[in-house]
């Protein structure tokens, strides 16, 4: 799945240069960078939440593209409502949910729950039914180490069986090397490097990704 | 001045004749304008706080001029376009609740809108990200944000019936205070106490202090469950 050229400025002032890029159907490609180099501008511009500069969507027109904004948000229903927002018969949804652990909370207010449990809720939201593209903002910022590997093995595994492309952003770096077959790594608002993540992420060609893998301590 | 109260309490407890159908068309214009004024006001205040457009600044620079025009400014205006010689004259509105009602709606409805402008403008971002997210469409978006805002509705009608109950100056003018037909609370209490009798006036006002009192715990309530 190609991802063309774009640019993007707010108001005038400008944060993004993206060159373009190739992700691979059915993989996992991570996101890396620092805070504010432009990860989170990627993930909008793809998901047609922000325009880029030139107005047009980099990925092609017909596919569908899931989103998951880095900060959880649970609509004023029951959890199980909010998952089945987009679809799915109330047993995809319960299944969904107790793979996620969160099953118990199917009928509570999904407002009333934990960080962690929205961000899982706001994932299964989207699991329920397959995308051409999901794009994850830091999914799994505010969830404990446990809820952490539950979400790449749920992730990878819907990968597996609907062949979805996933851009996953995400600042840690153990967390891209567990799931990512593809990484990006941004920096200041232009794509520093980026291919093959077994590469990128253990032997990268440019110095500024070497001195940001030396700051994880490889 | 004692014997005024005294009264007062008299004409509620007893169900006074005039008194309950001052209370009646009262109701009935509050409600009917209260009413349209929330069915066209939440819809336009949705769309203004959500929706990014070209001339979104001047139409909420509008609205607010209009939020704060004075009522008897609307009521002149709806005297002069109702009156006889006026060009909507021929529709004999003038001195009917109707017109008083229309009145009071084109007061109200800035009101209603503003209040759910400020409000969803503040929600809008978030809900449309997670929405568009789950590749909803445009109706299945404006739906779910109407459901975000829903004790915020509550809130704006309180807000909109509790100006409709205590306006004066509109009502007064296209109504005309007329005994048994088009006499409110508000001007009620203006003619009695023209007039020097207070009883009425006294009576009318506490119903008037104690609706609301009501609404306004009513209001209190549902910004409690709001914050939570
Ligand atoms: N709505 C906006 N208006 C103006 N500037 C913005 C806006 N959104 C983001 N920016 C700027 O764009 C730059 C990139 O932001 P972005 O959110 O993409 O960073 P990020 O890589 O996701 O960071 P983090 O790791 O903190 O999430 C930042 O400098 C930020 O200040
Ligand atoms: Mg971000």
């Amino acid at each position: 799945m190609k991802i063309s050229a774009f640019k993007k400025s707010y108001e005038g002032k400008w944060v993004l240069d993206f060159p373009g890029f190739e992700l691979k159907d059915g993989n996992i490609c991570a996101v890396i960078g620092s805070n504010g180099s432009g990860k989170s501008t990627i993930a909008k511009v793809l998901a047609g939440i922000v325009k880029a500069d030139n107005r047009r969507l980099p990925v092609p027109n017909d596919i569908s593209v899931g989103y998951m904004p880095q900060k959880s948000f649970a609509f004023r229903l029951s959890t199980i409502s909010n998952i089945r927002l987009s679809g799915g018969s109330e047993e995809e949804a319960l299944v969904l949910m107790k793979r996620l652990q969160i099953d118990h909370l199917a009928r509570k207010r999904a407002k009333k729950m934990s960080g962690g449990e929205t961000a899982r809720m706001a994932l299964a939201r989207l699991l329920i039914r397959p995308y051409d593209l999901l794009i994850l903002d830091e999914p799994t910022a505010s969830m404990d180490i446990e809820s952490t590997a539950l979400t790449e093995e749920v992730v990878s595994e819907y990968c597996r069986n609907t062949g979805c492309t996933v851009l996953w952003v995400t600042h840690s770096l153990q967390q891209a090397r567990r799931v990512a077959q593809q990484a990006i790594f941004m920096r200041n608002g232009c794509l520093c490097e980026a291919g093959e993540a077994e590469k990128l992420l253990f032997n990268p060609d440019k110095t500024e990704t070497r001195e940001f893998l030396e700051f994880y301590g490889i | 001045m004692q014997t005024a109260v005294e009264r007062a309490f008299q004409l509620i407890v007893t169900g006074n004749a005039e008194l309950v159908n001052i209370l009646l068309v009262t109701a009935r214009m509050s409600l009917c304008s209260s009413v349209i004024a929330l069915i066209i006001g939440v819809p336009l205040g949705l769309l203004l706080g959500s929706a990014r457009f070209k001339g979104r600044g001047v139409l909420l620079v509008i609205n607010r001029t209009l939020m704060g025009m004075p009522p008897v400014v609307c009521g002149l205006l709806f005297y002069m376009l109702f009156s006889g010689v006026g060009p909507f004259g021929r529709f004999k509105l003038l001195f009917t609740v109707q017109l008083m009602v229309l009145a009071q709606v084109v007061l109200i409805t800035p009101l209603v809108i503003g209040n759910m402008e400020t409000y969803v403008s503040d929600i809008s971002q978030t809900v449309r990200e997670n929405a568009r997210g789950l590749g909803l469409g445009r109706f299945k978006r404006f739906l779910l944000l109407a459901n975000e805002s829903v004790y915020q509705i509550f809130s704006a009608y309180l807000l909109a019936f509790a100006r409709a109950i205590a306006e004066v100056g509109a009502v007064s003018m296209v109504g005309g205070a007329i005994a048994w037909k088009t006499n409110v609370m508000t001007t009620a209490i203006m003619q009695y106490t023209n007039r020097g009798d207070f009883s009425l006036g006294i009576a009318l006002g506490i119903i008037l202090l104690s609706v609301s009192l009501i609404v306004n715990v009513v209001i209190s309530l549902l910004q409690r469950r709001l914050s939570r």
